[in-house]
């Protein structure tokens, strides 16, 4: 009875360790994120190509949330901070030309869509949305340290049921009433 | 001894009531700030620079006569591209007219200071301004007047013009390394005019095939009416001597002069010359 009590504590716990074991393998995780990006050209309609770009947010105009530049075809693309709604600035410069645009940003909900009540231009600028995919993944592949947590619970299971069996058996030898614990 | 009593019971309420008054007077409204308002020639005036097509050029003299020069907050932003009048929550007239030298100091001067207002706190992300021809003063009967010297060559053709078409300009927020009008309770806060006159002439410094270049006038047609080594011209001189492309070209540059730092205004230009 008492080996099989000890099999069954073996059994449970190795088989809980097991479904921790299998959370050590590699995990990975998505969301979807709204972006915004702009596009910043000249009068002329020519990209403003490796431009200056300066992000603001709404809580903080004064100073800058990002800074980047723009690509060859003048875009740029950022993902503004979820938790501060309201308008967001971005400033493009680049050879003494430069402008400044406001995206109002009320609100972010959860599939990552994105409200946006106005927008303005930079010379021919044009402001678009787009869904970005974020991805993270885990990888714990610590081996060793993994084994030596299993066999420490698997003794500290073993130590105490071999306690209890040892006290069961010296009362049993003496006569005397169990004592409660 | 009631009298006594009466007497400095009046001299305590006086005493305090006045020192109630001056310190209400000296403590600052916590809602508001001080706004400035400054023209810029940028270096272009301060130091000179060369046109496209070689001419040196130095200012002695830059007179623009500014009007009704007003500040306001917007909740988005302007579209300079649009126009139209801003819709304000909060505006502020800092300038009712007065008549600034753009090349006031030397290369390093800073900004020409027109004006310092109290101003309710907030973001002032718009400003306006319109250049009427002055009714008195060192532009007296025009709204722009440049004092000049051109020198290419070993030529040098000191200049004069006297511009009467009467600009006006409506931006939006100010582009450059620092922000402006954002004034905090208590605090102060600058806007800035910006005259581009690399527009006019062009900058040596850039491409030929710049566009600031390519849609400039340039000095050398300018340099063409000298007479007697001098140009001495206003607005209705210009019309008269210079070819209708070219002066159609000279309006046209005039009317793109007025920036909020590197950011464009929506701009208009009126003539009320007879005739016109």
């Amino acid at each position: 009875m008492n080996g099989k009590l000890i099999l069954t504590l073996m059994f449970i716990c190795l088989g809980g360790w097991q479904e921790r074991a299998i959370a050590h393998g590699a995990n990975i995780e998505y969301k979807t994120a709204p972006a915004i990006e702009i596009q910043a050209t000249y009068d002329s309609g020519t990209p403003m190509a490796n431009a200056q770009v300066v992000v603001y947010a709404p809580d903080d105009p004064n100073n800058p949330w990002q800074k980047g530049t723009t690509d060859e075809k003048g875009n740029f693309r950022f993902i503004p901070d979820e938790s501060k709604s309201g308008y967001w600035e971005v400033k493009v410069r680049q050879a003494g030309h430069g402008g400044i645009v406001t995206i109002a940003v009320d609100s972010l909900n959860a599939t990552g869509n994105q409200q946006s009540a106005s927008q303005s231009k930079l010379g021919n600028q044009q402001t678009t949305e787009a869904n970005t995919i974020l991805a993270r993944a885990s990888n714990d592949n610590k081996m060793p340290q993994k084994l030596v947590a299993i066999a420490s619970v698997v003794w500290g299971f073993i130590g105490t049921a071999l306690f209890f069996y040892r006290l069961k058996n010296y009362h049993q030898n003496t006569d005397k009433p169990a004592r409660q614990l | 001894m009631r009298k006594e009593v009466l007497g400095l019971g009046s001299l305590a309420v006086l005493g305090t009531s006045f020192l109630l008054g001056c310190s209400q007077n000296q403590v600052p409204d916590k809602d508001k700030g001080i706004l400035e308002i400054r023209a810029n020639g940028e270096d272009f005036v301060r130091e000179g620079f060369v046109s496209k097509d070689g001419w040196k050029i130095t200012f002695d003299k830059l007179y623009v006569n500014l009007a009704e020069v007003t500040a306001y907050q917007i909740t988005s932003s302007y579209d300079a591209e649009t126009g139209g009048q801003p819709q304000a929550t909060e505006t502020v007239l800092l300038v009712p007219e007065k008549t600034v030298d753009l090349a006031e100091g030397d290369e390093t001067a800073a900004p020409i200071l027109v004006a310092k207002v109290q101003a309710t706190a907030g973001r002032y992300n718009a400003l306006s301004w319109k250049m009427p021809t002055a009714t008195e003063g060192p532009a007296a009967g025009y709204s722009l007047v440049a004092i000049a010297t051109a020198t290419k060559d070993g030529l040098t053709i000191p200049f004069t013009l006297k511009i009467d078409e009467e600009l006006q300009f409506t931006c939006g927020d100010f582009v450059g390394d620092d922000r402006k009008g954002i004034l905090p309770p208590g605090g102060k806060a600058d806007l800035e005019a910006t005259f581009h006159f690399d527009h006019l002439f062009g900058d040596g410094e850039a491409p030929p095939e710049d566009e600031i270049n390519t849609g400039a006038l340039g000095f050398a047609p300018l340099a063409a009416l000298a007479e007697n080594g001098k140009l001495e011209a206003d607005s209705n001189t210009l019309q008269q001597i210079l070819s209708p492309g070219e002066y159609k070209q000279f309006q046209g540059l005039l009317s793109s002069l007025g920036h909020v730092g590197e950011g464009h205004c929506h701009d208009s230009l009126m003539v009320h010359r007879q005739g016109q």
